[in-house]
């Protein structure tokens, strides 16, 4: 029980001990104060048909809570889906198989871990929406009860079941990153489709993780009731349409279907019920894999002859060699890399996506086929200038000439060329079709993403924030919204080309600036 | 070549310094680092090797200012960190060439280095496999190869022998020596005799600040005619290390042998020629410092 709750409170505190946690707090926080629009905003979050609630604590709680369900399951899977891989990066996990724990016992802790991470984003989101009722409420009463009873009945079990499906798909999929966040990526999909339509049933508001569709229903209910009897719930999210024509209405929460608490209920035991099973999978930190992975290693260097040993060097032998300052062969480097990472097989994924984009409609091959082929390079992306701390070259890379004017550019490039590469079929259409612009607007698409995972990495120092950044732009992008459009699919104005170059320039100052610091401040 | 340290401070905060007042000057040869954990060995490492910068005072190389302008010890910089490490999906080819590009040489001649320097860390035969597969030996040697890549003028070794057996070491003792005829070598290390052997000059680090340097006969100096030697019982070991210090201790079924250092020996204590290591751990474990 001690190792148990130390476990728990371990990976607690170093996840939660990191820059990037802070950065990821920040973010959840800006977030959380755009859940609830301000009166000029151009934008609404939650409406049923031309309808939105006033600010009091009702609304406001109800909200906040089904926002926070819906875009911390979105982006807390990423945030807490290598609890076990950390485990064995350190280490510190083939110190715990050698313990007493049970596999289901271990597996339950990192889930509490993770829930107890996503709480913890769930605890600021709260305080924001407190906030937001003082600022914007124009002096209702709080009524404490509503504001958090959709926290307690929505957000909680939701993310409970985020922290066990966090846990069972890396159990099952944490050796492939990106087949890991796929999973993930199709779920979410399923789940949102059932929530978004507007009606609804008993079955589905049970077969809800995310807890929302009963509080759609139930505002629906209302607002068919006393106002529109054809009004559905349109929108969950940040709509920059008509906001203007909407009316409001004073919205004094609904009741809660003891089916539903009870189906709630289910959701938190069919989550330890999945980790449970999970177990009965999980071979104890991959212990056989790695096993494998030695065991291969060694049959690799065990075949080299005997005497395997530092023979004398003479020095003034060696052949002496000439100054090259050029930036090609780290070009050639960091591309080869780049090619490497990842199972072989995952470039027939590739492959495959570069072929679509050859065979299906220019505007399906932009707008869908694209972000996700360039998607699946997000492990790729992820670490091009995390890499250097992460397998500790630093101490090279760091004190080699002149590093910010070569490698970081060189880093860079290659990642450039490896998703622009990736595009080449579709803008090999568009020249052809003698259409310029939107290969200008795919380059600056690709140089923006690979600028994006260049300085995330340096600010944070981890691979964490680009990819759940990465993952929610994508899947903005997928769902067609404009708003997160960086590669020219929707938008196509010399003013988007004009943002696009300014966030350029400010990836570039930022990564730059901060990689200067860091190489003379280890 | 000329390596200037001149009230060097490396402040992590208000309490805290990694260095302080730092004063050395290095010329061709070999200097020796010693000192225990936290004594600011690596912490003066990474200033010379320009990835750390220090918090008041200056290095100069030959009169230039490294800390202003570290471009300028980066062309003929050679550093071999502690706890370094490698691309594992490079092999060991790929890699030494990455690192090449990083020091700024090339040429015709770069492959043949690689090759002469691959073979001279008999990593010829694995040169082609990835170096996620290399063990840790295999990898340190690896390491060896890239800090002579660029015909170093400065050359940083922090606890070079790690992962090395016994014979290997020996050859790296030989390696240094013949560098030292034109390089600065700077070498840290815990175990004494890899220093003993080789070293021109040591420096005894303690606290993050210079304790002593001098030749190896100077700094032994400190200890002599205070180390000594001595049989007692098993059960008096204890008592006896809280009045002398003891540098070494050899079981004897009841009996214990101690080495230890002291103005007053007990009596029956024979009188020892005094190491290196006596001096240095009087200087690092005794309040003499």
């Amino acid at each position: 029980m001690i190792l148990f709750k130390s476990i728990i409170k371990g990976d607690y505190l170093q996840r939660t001990r990191s820059y990037a946690f802070l950065v990821t707090l920040a973010i959840s926080l800006y977030l959380a104060y755009t859940f609830l629009p301000a009166a000029d905003a151009n934008y609404s979050t939650v409406k049923i048909g031309n309808y939105v609630g006033e600010n009091n604590a009702t609304w406001i709680g109800y909200v906040t809570a089904i926002m926070t369900s819906i875009f911390l399951s979105l982006i807390g899977f990423y945030l807490v889906n290598n609890s076990i891989k950390k485990d064995i990066e350190t280490e510190v996990g083939m110190i715990i198989a050698t313990t007493q724990i049970s596999n289901f016992k271990y597996l339950l802790s990192k889930m509490l871990s993770n829930f107890l991470v996503l709480l913890t984003i769930t605890g600021i989101v709260f305080a924001m929406g407190i906030i937001l009722f003082f600022v914007r409420s124009n002096g209702a009463d709080f009524n404490i009860v509503q504001f958090v009873l959709p926290y307690l009945l929505t957000t909680l079990p939701a993310i409970f079941f985020i922290a066990a499906f966090a846990i069972v798909s890396e159990v099952f999929l944490g050796r492939w990153l990106a087949l890991h966040y796929m999973s993930f990526f199709f779920l979410f999909g399923i789940i949102t489709a059932n929530i978004l339509p507007g009606g609804g049933s008993t079955l589905k508001m049970i077969l809800d993780p995310f807890g929302v569709k009963v509080v759609t229903m139930g505002m629906e209910s209302f607002v068919q009731q006393h106002f529109d009897a054809k009004a559905t719930v349109s929108s969950i999210g940040f709509n920059f349409s008509a906001k203007k024509e909407l009316k409001t209405f004073v919205f004094n929460g609904m009741p809660w279907p003891a089916l539903y608490i009870v189906s709630r209920l289910i959701w938190v035991a069919l989550s330890v019920a999945l980790v449970f099973i999970a177990s009965l999978f999980f071979n104890r930190f991959d212990a056989k894999a790695v096993i494998k992975v030695k065991k291969k290693k060694k049959n690799l260097t065990e075949n080299l002859p005997a005497g395997n040993l530092l023979q004398d060097i003479k020095i003034a032998a060696l052949p002496a060699i000439s100054t090259d300052y050029g930036i090609l062969p780290f070009i050639k480097t960091e591309l080869l890399m780049l090619f490497r990472k990842g199972p072989k097989w995952f470039w027939v994924l590739n492959i495959g996506g570069m072929i679509a984009l050859l065979f299906t409609t220019l505007n399906i091959a932009h707008q869908f086929v694209l972000p996700a082929l360039w998607f699946l390079q997000v492990g790729r992306l992820s670490d091009l200038t995390t890499k250097e701390k992460t397998n500790r070259i630093h101490y090279f890379t760091y004190a080699s000439y002149k590093p910010i004017e070569r490698l970081l550019p060189s880093q860079i490039i290659a990642g450039i060329i490896l998703m622009a590469g990736l595009a080449l079929p579709l803008m090999v259409r568009y020249l052809a079709g003698g259409e310029f612009m939107p290969v200008i607007y795919l380059l600056a698409g690709a140089i923006f993403i690979v600028l994006l995972a260049a300085a995330l990495g340096i600010l944070t120092g981890g691979k964490k924030l680009f990819e759940i950044l990465f993952f929610a732009i994508t899947y903005t992008n997928l769902n067609s919204i404009p708003f997160a459009d960086y590669f020219g699919a929707l938008n196509n104005s010399s003013a988007y080309l004009s943002l696009m170059l300014l966030m350029i320039s400010g990836l570039i100052i930022t990564g730059f600036t901060i990689r200067k610091y860091e190489i003379r401040h280890l | 070549m000329v390596l200037d340290i001149n009230n060097v401070s490396k402040k992590y905060n208000k309490e805290k310094f990694g260095l302080s007042n730092y004063s050395l000057s290095i010329s061709n040869g070999i200097l020796g680092l010693l000192g225990p954990n936290g004594a600011g060995k690596s912490t003066l490492m990474k200033i010379i090797a320009t990835i750390s910068q220090p918090s008041s005072g200056t290095l100069t190389l030959d009169g230039q200012d490294i800390v202003k302008n570290p471009n300028y010890i980066r062309k003929v910089l050679g550093y071999l960190p502690q706890d370094f490490g490698v691309y594992p999906n490079l092999n060991a080819y790929e890699f030494l060439e990455y690192i090449a590009a990083m020091k700024g040489v090339g040429g015709a001649n770069l492959r043949q280095r690689i090759d002469m320097l691959l073979e001279g860390v008999n990593l010829t035969e694995a040169a082609k496999l990835p170096i996620g597969t290399y063990s840790g030996g295999m990898k340190q040697r690896i390491g060896i190869a890239q800090a002579l890549l660029n015909e170093p003028k400065v050359l940083i070794f922090d606890e070079p022998t790690v992962g090395l057996d016994p014979e290997e070491r020996v050859r790296f003792r030989n390696l240094v020596s013949e560098l030292a005829e034109n390089c600065i070598i700077i070498l840290s290390s815990h175990i004494v005799s890899d220093i003993e052997t080789i070293a021109d000059e040591v420096a005894i680090m303690k606290s993050g600040e210079l304790i002593t340097k001098g030749t190896q006969p100077e700094v032994i100096q400190t200890v002599a005619g205070k180390v000594f030697e001595t049989v007692i019982g098993g059960n008096e070991v204890s008592e006896f290390k809280t009045r002398h210090l003891v540098v070494n201790s050899i079981r004897q079924k009841d009996k214990t042998r101690l080495r230890y250092i002291s103005n007053n020996p007990t009596e029956g204590s024979t009188p020892c020629n005094a190491s290196l290591e006596d001096a240095y751990l009087f200087l690092t474990k005794s309040n003499a410092s």
